[in-house]
């Protein structure tokens, strides 16, 4: 028994010997010659959601660079799952090196979250990109990046627009045109109804994500507004006649059996096997569409109302960088840089269909010029890029309690539990109560 | 007896140690976050007294919530306590044949993991495409929105957790009907007793220690698998129709970072739990017979 318990012993101090050898070696090697910078990439692509894509730009990445290695990592639920992955990430003190974040979580990052400004690093440790920013985006695509405070935290990155997706084949079973889909909100209505009543398919869906992205599109594009600023401070603006009547737009339709009111996963698994004439959700699906649909699936402009002018919230994400030490912030901005050149993005624009935040990559032949002449329904996406304005987020710490409140008055709206307007009033005052 | 040892002391240390730490310290941390507002990254905590406490209790929020929790107990009992309960005594005693087939059959589903139970039921029940909707559509009925319904959604979702959990109640409850001595059905038998007087005065008193313990994590455990479905299939909606304490509590903290409410609803959320289990101990466990 004895001897068991001094064997036992000596192997304990065997391994730790050991494993403090190991340690001294590595740091050894590390001082002597360059080791590799790992970075941590984190990004919110699932495998039907330009997964591969981002697999690729960083296995080209780390073979052009050598002296670098980029990590990826997959964070599930899109910007919410991935902030609450970097706030958890953080708060244990490892924090990613580059990071992909929702433009609706922009002012709530550069309040909450401890990032690495990417002019600051410019300025410190790549002087040579002085005139980056300026030379290669324009001023509006990196207003989306910047805070309503003016800081830039970060560069944007993939930019989405909604789109109207129909079903060519339903509309011809429905006796219309599929050359001549719908321009404005009235027609929607006119076109879900033909289809239900001629085919008994389901005409129209409104994408119901945890956000409320679309349904801010089809407010402001009535004239009405998420959030007004009332003496300084921000408050919930979309207690008006134009945004209820907008909303009521889409509750009509449910009420009228036209459109469907469910969960996003079941309307876009029926869009697929063409239960449902029209989708209107965001370009970044187009790929998964066009590659998982048993038709040829069109899209068309976000539609109007009537005489007024469209604003189409951008979607997708900036990339912020959040390195602490300098190697790997010289890094991480090499990396981003990679991710912006024509090149990367249009690779990334094929994989996801989202647009180019960047000048001049659709006339780019390294770019998109091929690929936006042969795909329609890109360029009814990039068509859009001249009326894209900022997705609005709720400010302060219950600025995400806030959103919840407007996704929840989705549900009651959609329901027909309440008309628009009493439902956005009454969530509005809790929001403002909130705020 | 009462004697204390080092050594009894000694055994009992890696288990009480464990427990303390993993299950006791975070308890006291969760009281002392809950008088705090902290968004989990900001290095500042502010100390707020009982004022996460006071907006909870003042919230119209809780009442749904409570109601909520009380619907999933009452889902959750039927299709895994009671149905199972039933079914475990016709496997015991009233099948003659392929018991054992039924058993397994039953049982193998509770290894499939809750979100791919979610993932299954969510292409089950789709409103449009769904294989439901075309039975459904064959006897000319519209298929209902099932996660968009109040109600509904938590009797769809119970369901959902009944796959994770109802094999595996049903197989405890047919072991313990097994157990009844042969002799005393036989004997029951032989004076013409009824199978509803069989079942009521000779199975229920003999497993009753069992269908407690079954009924305890039928309640317990159950509102705790609620998160994976809710988290997948309707992050709490619709407005907040799927929402319930233990999804609150997630929700709270990991999705508004709000963690002082998070915790506050937590405390809630033990002490009803704390309820629930004196009210176990001073009632039912006097109902219930132990045989040692």
């Amino acid at each position: 028994m004895k001897k068991i318990t001094q064997l036992v012993a000596l192997l304990c101090i065997g391994a730790f010997t050991i494993a403090a050898l190991g340690c001294g070696n590595s740091q050894n090697a590390s001082s002597k010659t360059p080791s590799k910078v790992m970075i941590e990439y984190w990004h919110v692509n699932a495998e039907s959601f330009g997964g591969p894509s981002v697999k690729q730009l960083v296995e080209q990445f780390n073979k052009e660079n050598p002296d670098i290695e980029v990590v990826e990592k997959y964070n599930p639920d899109m910007y919410k799952g991935l902030t609450q992955n970097l706030q958890a990430a953080m708060a244990s003190g490892k924090n990613p090196d580059v990071v992909q974040m929702g433009y609706s979580y922009l002012n709530y990052a550069g309040e909450n979250l401890k990032y690495a400004s990417i002019p600051d690093i410019i300025t410190k440790l790549s002087p040579e990109d002085n005139t980056y920013l300026q030379d290669n985006f324009l001023p509006n695509v990196l207003a989306l990046a910047t805070t309503d405070d003016g800081k830039q935290i970060g560069l944007p990155y993939s930019v989405s627009v909604p789109v109207l997706y129909y079903n060519p084949d339903v509309f011809k079973q429905a006796g219309l045109d599929p050359n001549q889909p719908p321009r404005t909100w009235q027609q929607v209505t006119q076109y879900a109804k033909t289809i239900k009543e001629k085919t008994g398919i389901m005409g129209f869906f409104m994408q119901e994500y945890a956000d409320n992205w679309a349904q801010q599109a089809l407010i402001e594009s009535n004239g009405g507004q998420i959030l007004a600023k009332k003496d300084g401070r921000t408050m919930a603006g979309f207690d008006t006649p134009e945004a209820s009547e907008a909303y009521q737009v889409l509750a009509d339709m449910v009420k009228n059996g036209d459109g469907l009111h469910a969960t996003n996963e079941e309307a876009f698994q029926a869009f697929l096997s063409g239960k449902i004439g029209m989708v209107c959700t965001t370009i970044g699906k187009r790929d998964n569409f066009e590659k998982s649909a048993k038709f040829t699936v069109m899209a068309t402009q976000f539609p109007s109302f009537e005489g007024k002018t469209r604003k189409l919230p951008a979607g997708g994400n900036l990339l912020m960088i959040f390195s602490q030490d300098p190697d790997k912030q010289k890094a991480a901005w090499r990396f981003v840089k990679f991710l912006e050149s024509p090149g990367a993005l249009a690779l990334w624009s094929k994989g996801t269909g989202y647009l180019p935040p960047r000048k001049g990559v659709t006339e780019d032949p390294q770019g998109l010029k091929d690929f936006a002449e042969q795909n329609k329904n890109m360029q009814v996406a990039m068509s859009q890029m001249p009326e894209v304005v900022k997705w609005a987020s709720f400010p302060g710490a219950n600025g995400l309690q806030a959103e919840q409140a407007l996704i929840d008055v989705r549900d009651i709206i959609l329901s027909g539990k309440q008309s628009a307007a009493d439902a956005l009033k009454q969530a509005a005052a809790k929001i403002n109560s909130m705020l | 007896m009462n004697r204390f040892t080092w050594q009894s002391a000694l055994f009992l240390a890696p288990a009480t140690i464990t427990l303390l730490l993993f299950a006791y310290w975070p308890l006291l941390q969760d009281v002392w976050l809950s008088f705090h507002s902290w968004n989990m990254v900001s290095p500042t905590m502010k100390f707020v007294g009982l004022q996460n406490y006071l907006q909870l209790l003042s919230s119209d929020e809780l009442i749904k919530i409570l109601l909520n929790t009380v619907l999933y107990i009452l889902v959750l009992v039927c299709v895994n306590f009671i149905l199972p309960y039933l079914l475990s005594f016709i496997i015991a005693h009233r099948l003659n044949r392929f018991s054992f087939f039924y058993r397994s059959a039953l049982f193998i589903p509770s290894t499939v993991s809750l979100a791919v139970a979610s993932i299954l039921f969510l292409w089950i029940l789709n409103p449009l495409a769904g294989p439901l909707n075309i039975i459904l559509s064959a006897i000319g009925l519209e298929s209902p929105r099932w996660f968009k319904e109040s109600g509904l959604v938590i009797i769809i979702i119970g369901l959902i957790i009944g796959w994770k959990v109802f094999g595996y109640n049903l197989i405890l409850l047919a072991a313990a009907m097994v157990d009844v001595p042969k002799e005393l059905i036989e004997a029951a038998r032989l004076e013409n007793v009824s199978n509803w007087q069989l079942f009521r005065r000779i199975i229920v008193p003999m497993t009753s220690s069992t269908a407690l313990y079954v009924f305890v994590i039928t309640v317990v455990f159950g509102l705790q698998y609620v998160l994976v479905p809710v988290n997948m299939l309707t992050q709490g909606g619709p407005d907040q129709g799927s929402t319930n304490l233990v999804y609150i509590v997630y929700q709270y903290g990991f999705v508004f970072f709000q963690t002082g409410k998070a915790s506050a609803f937590a405390i809630l959320t033990m002490l009803i739990y704390a309820l629930f289990l004196i009210v176990k101990t001073k009632v039912l466990d006097k109902k219930v017979h132990y045989e040692n």
